[in-house]
């Protein structure tokens, strides 16, 4: 079968060998089971077609142990096969290496890009990596005249080594799923929660991430990308110094903070329509900068006239995305 | 000219002149499959267009017609329509409602009233799904399957949405109460519950799924409302809630409710079978009894929507070992059917074809449905095209396959008029051909990582998009061309006589096509098996004005 997808390729990992093992007997067993349905049904229905079998020809057969009993007994048997690589090929996913043997690297997913954190090398120095995927261009027609990217911003690992990642998401975030197609992987990222994958790349490429679990506007962008380097270029960079670290593309501008932590679905901005909360248009006239601040990270503390506090959870915010958020709010940048 | 229910009909309140008062506050059985049939195909394909706009901005990468909103919203709608508006009322609420009656002999539904209440309240769950559309921020855009926290922090309408899909679930569980009772208390007299024919049993099985099942949902949609409005904290994690947990309470209600589909649709396999092969059909207690252990195995398999969700591995293996369970009552099935065709006499007639490719269909949709029951496959290929294509081979290719094979068997019944069979049998095929064209291309663009509910892709996947569109354009053309059939067979077509297809079960035993208001003329008493055929001919034949039989 020819190999479509960059980087899907039958060897990328240590998975793929038994994960398309167990696909590939599943399906031919599988093909055996379907044509012993379909042809005695192709047969039957041109052996026995009307116009050639006469009334009293008809059969009165409506049991017969042994046939029930065999086909009854060699699906099972055939289940019981699937199940069996079923579960040793999820213990092999699920069945985390050592962390003493491992690389292990903190992986968030959020509306709609992947930020990876690596352990501090010898300096102390710590890689952070992430970024959104430059959307493609289109033109006015809508076809594509510049390819999508992910830029320098992935996941970096070196090649035959276990890389475990632990994964979450921010807890007022959705659920997102981090897919390796080449790897044959994927896993939830729950909010508020930690999941773990692991995966030992067997040679050295690049493979698509893609998040599979649907999360919003830009799900079909949030991709990620898993360079696998050799093993000496690999150290080479991760005990490089802080300017080393790929820089990514990872844009977070104000609406798109706006966006994600949901703030739309109560506060118009556009517009001066009132939906859960009061109208944003326009606020930047109203209020200065700290009381806006603190609306997001405190907003019981002073609601403005015609509303009720308790409504709105209080948002966390790092300082930076707070005062891009608050500028976002002010001036619609 | 003897009177039909198209002529005279009982109503819910008073004697309305008017055809369309009658109609409004009818409470006969047949009428109100019939509506719901109108309502129903009316939403269906509302949603098949959704679709096809879909498919036509997946045609090529980038967005050329719609942005990911846009697409969002459109997926959503295509998913609760067709899941809460057309395919859980389904075929219970059609040919449950049309047929079940007639074939234990009973004058109508246990509750007629509150059959007439039922379909009301089913309308209100549509207006409601429908005002969402046109209100606030536009319909939901969170999928049909509401996950949360995604849900709960939308600006979109999803609480319309879970609403109307509320009033839709209890709708289905007063339409289950109505069958079980029905099915319990007014079979004909003589007939035991084996000699019952398998669609009874299969809306039977279904009747206790919807009963039990339904409120599990409800109860789900309630808190997701109360979270959403009054800020409880159950699902979403910002508030100390669990996410998985909605995973677990939708699934308990929507993994039986694909058996909900699936069993009557089997029960239509299982009567076109042996009318279109002139014999009895094989293991009949084997088919009854795999329907029903299948609405059993089928509550505790729910888990398996979530292998990748974070749940505990040792639950994955339990919630994985048990779905295979549910795979070889099916399976067995597949088997009796084909073995009633041995030695039988077959006769292709359209309703006969659509069971035969629904069989490959169905079969293609089972097994790739066993794929990913497999949890270490499912890692790999849960919440791609391939699990998409799997479950739309078997509910399409499966469950509106068969509907439209009871559509095309129970016509002359329906309306005493026959349509062009040549004509319907071209539309078969250009539906089978498109089918397998728009759906078996995305089979292997799963496995090549294509993940669902993109609006945009990889450039490496646009050639199965491509295919697909092309199917798809074939499937909605061979569509329009089978209702466009229906239409001109029921306006134009022949008359047809009470028992066209040499049929054996008692729907067939009518004084008139279509029949009289009240059904039979007498209860008949049921001393025979449902399909008792001797060389090619039904052994039970009735006088239609006594019920007595007369072979």
């Amino acid at each position: 079968m020819s190999n479509t997808l960059e980087g899907f390729s039958s060897s990328a990992s240590t998975f793929n060998a038994d994960m398309d093992f167990a696909f590939w007997m599943h399906i031919w067993v599988s093909v055996a089971l379907f044509l012993s349905v379909v042809v005695p049904m192709f047969y039957f229905a041109w052996k026995y077609r009307a116009d050639k079998v006469k009334n009293e020809e008809i059969g009165t057969l409506t049991h017969h142990t042994a046939l029930e009993i065999t086909w009854t007994v060699i699906p099972i048997i055939a289940v019981m096969f699937f199940f069996y690589y079923g579960n040793t090929t999820m213990k092999m996913f699920r069945t985390m290496p050592a962390e003493s043997q491992s690389i292990v690297i903190d992986v968030e997913g959020s509306k709609w890009k992947w930020k990876y954190e690596y352990p501090a090398n010898k300096a102390g120095h710590v890689h952070k990596i992430g970024g959104v995927y430059k959307k493609p261009t289109i033109d006015e027609n809508g076809k594509v005249v510049e390819a999508g990217s992910m830029g320098i911003s992935a996941l970096y690992v070196p090649v035959n080594t276990n890389i475990i990642l632990k994964m979450t998401a921010p807890v007022n975030d959705v659920i997102h799923s981090y897919y390796v197609p080449a790897f044959r992987m994927k896993e939830d990222v729950v909010p508020g929660r930690t999941t773990k994958q692991w995966f030992n790349a067997s040679k050295v490429g690049e493979y698509d991430v893609e998040c599979a679990e649907y999360c919003g506007t830009d799900h079909s962008y949030m991709y990620s990308k898993i360079v696998v380097m050799e093993k000496d270029a690999y150290e080479k960079w991760f005990e490089g110094a802080a300017e080393d670290t790929p820089k990514g593309n990872f844009a977070k501008d104000g609406k798109a903070l706006y966006a994600q932590n949901g703030c739309a679905s109560c506060h118009s901005i556009d517009s001066d329509a009132t939906l859960v909360g009061p109208s944003l248009k326009g606020i930047g006239s109203k209020y200065d900068s700290q009381y806006l601040s603190d609306a997001v990270t405190n907003p019981d503390k002073d609601v403005p006239e015609g509303f009720y506090p308790g409504i709105m959870p209080a948002f966390k915010l790092s300082p930076e995305d707070l005062a891009t958020l608050v500028k976002y709010m002010e001036t619609g940048k | 000219m003897s009177k039909s229910y198209f002529d005279e009909t009982h109503c819910a309140i008073g004697h309305p002149k008017s055809t369309f008062m009658q109609w409004m506050l009818t409470i006969d059985h047949k009428r109100i499959g019939i509506m719901y049939a109108a309502v129903m195909f009316t939403f269906f394909f509302v949603a098949v267009f959704t679709a096809l706009a879909m498919r036509i901005e997946l045609f090529a990468p980038g967005g050329q017609y719609m942005d990911g909103d846009t697409f969002n919203q459109a997926f959503t709608l295509h998913g609760v329509i067709m899941i809460f508006l057309f395919i859980i009322p389904g075929i219970p609420a059609v040919f449950g409602n049309i047929v079940m009656p007639l074939m234990i002999g009973a004058k109508d539904v246990s509750f007629p009233r509150l059959n007439w209440f039922t379909f009301w309240l089913y309308i209100a769950g549509c207006c409601i799904a429908l005002a969402s559309l046109f209100i606030g921020e536009g319909v939901a855009d969170t999928g049909w399957t509401f996950y949360a926290p995604y849900s709960l922090n939308t600006g979109t309408n999803v609480i319309m949405a879970l609403v109307a899909a509320f009033v839709l679930g209890m709708a289905s569980i007063l339409t289950g109460l109505n069958f079980l009772v029905t099915i319990h208390r007014l079979r004909a007299p003589g007939m035991t519950f084996f000699k019952m024919p398998l669609f009874v049993w299969g809306i039977y099985a279904t009747a206790w799924i919807q009963l039990l099942a339904t409120p599990v949902v409800g109860i789900t949609l309630i808190l997701a409302i109360m979270e959403k409005y009054f800020g409880i904290g159950i699902f979403d994690p910002a508030k100390g809630g669990d996410p998985v947990l909605f995973q677990h309470l939708f699934w308990i209600y929507s993994h039986p409710a694909v058996y909900l589909m699936i069993l009557p649709a089997f029960g239509i396999m299982s009567e076109i079978i042996p009318t279109f092969s002139r014999k009895e059909i094989f293991g009949y207690r084997t088919i009854a009894l795999s329907s029903a252990s299948i609405a059993g195995i089928g509550y505790l398999v729910w888990g398996h929507h979530l292998y990748t969700s974070g749940m505990s591995d040792i639950a994955k293996t339990v919630f994985s070992f048990l779905t295979f369970f549910v795979a070889i009552p099916t399976g067995v099935k597949f088997y009796d059917w084909v073995a009633t065709m041995y030695k039988g006499k077959i006769v292709l007639s359209t309703p006969m074809i659509w069971a035969l490719g629904t069989i490959i269909t169905f079969a293609i949709g089972g097994i790739t449905g066993i794929t990913i029951t497999m949890i270490g496959l499912d890692i790999h290929l849960q919440d791609t095209y391939y699990t998409v294509a799997h479950f739309h081979y078997a509910i399409l290719g499966g469950v509106v396959f068969l509907m439209f094979a009871g559509m095309h068997y129970w016509f002359p019944l329906v309306t005493g008029k026959m349509y062009n069979e040549t004509k319907a049998k071209i539309a078969f095929y250009l539906q089978f051909v498109g089918f397998n064209l728009l759906w078996f291309p995305m089979f292997i663009a799963g496995y090549y990582g294509m993940p669902r509910r993109y609006f945009d892709y990889l450039p490496e996947f646009e050639i199965y998009h491509q295919i697909s569109f092309f199917g798809a354009l074939i499937f909605i053309a061979g569509l329009i061309y089978m209702f466009w059939v229906f239409f001109k067979g029921w306006t134009k077509g022949e008359a047809a006589t009470p028992n066209p297809w040499n049929a054996t079960t008692l729907e067939w035993h009518l004084p008139t096509s279509p029949p009289p208001l009240e059904n039979h003329s007498k209860v008949p008493y049921v001393d025979f098996d449902p399909y008792e055929y001797h060389q090619g001919e039904p052994v039970v034949k009735f006088n239609y004005e006594t019920m007595q039989r007369i072979d």
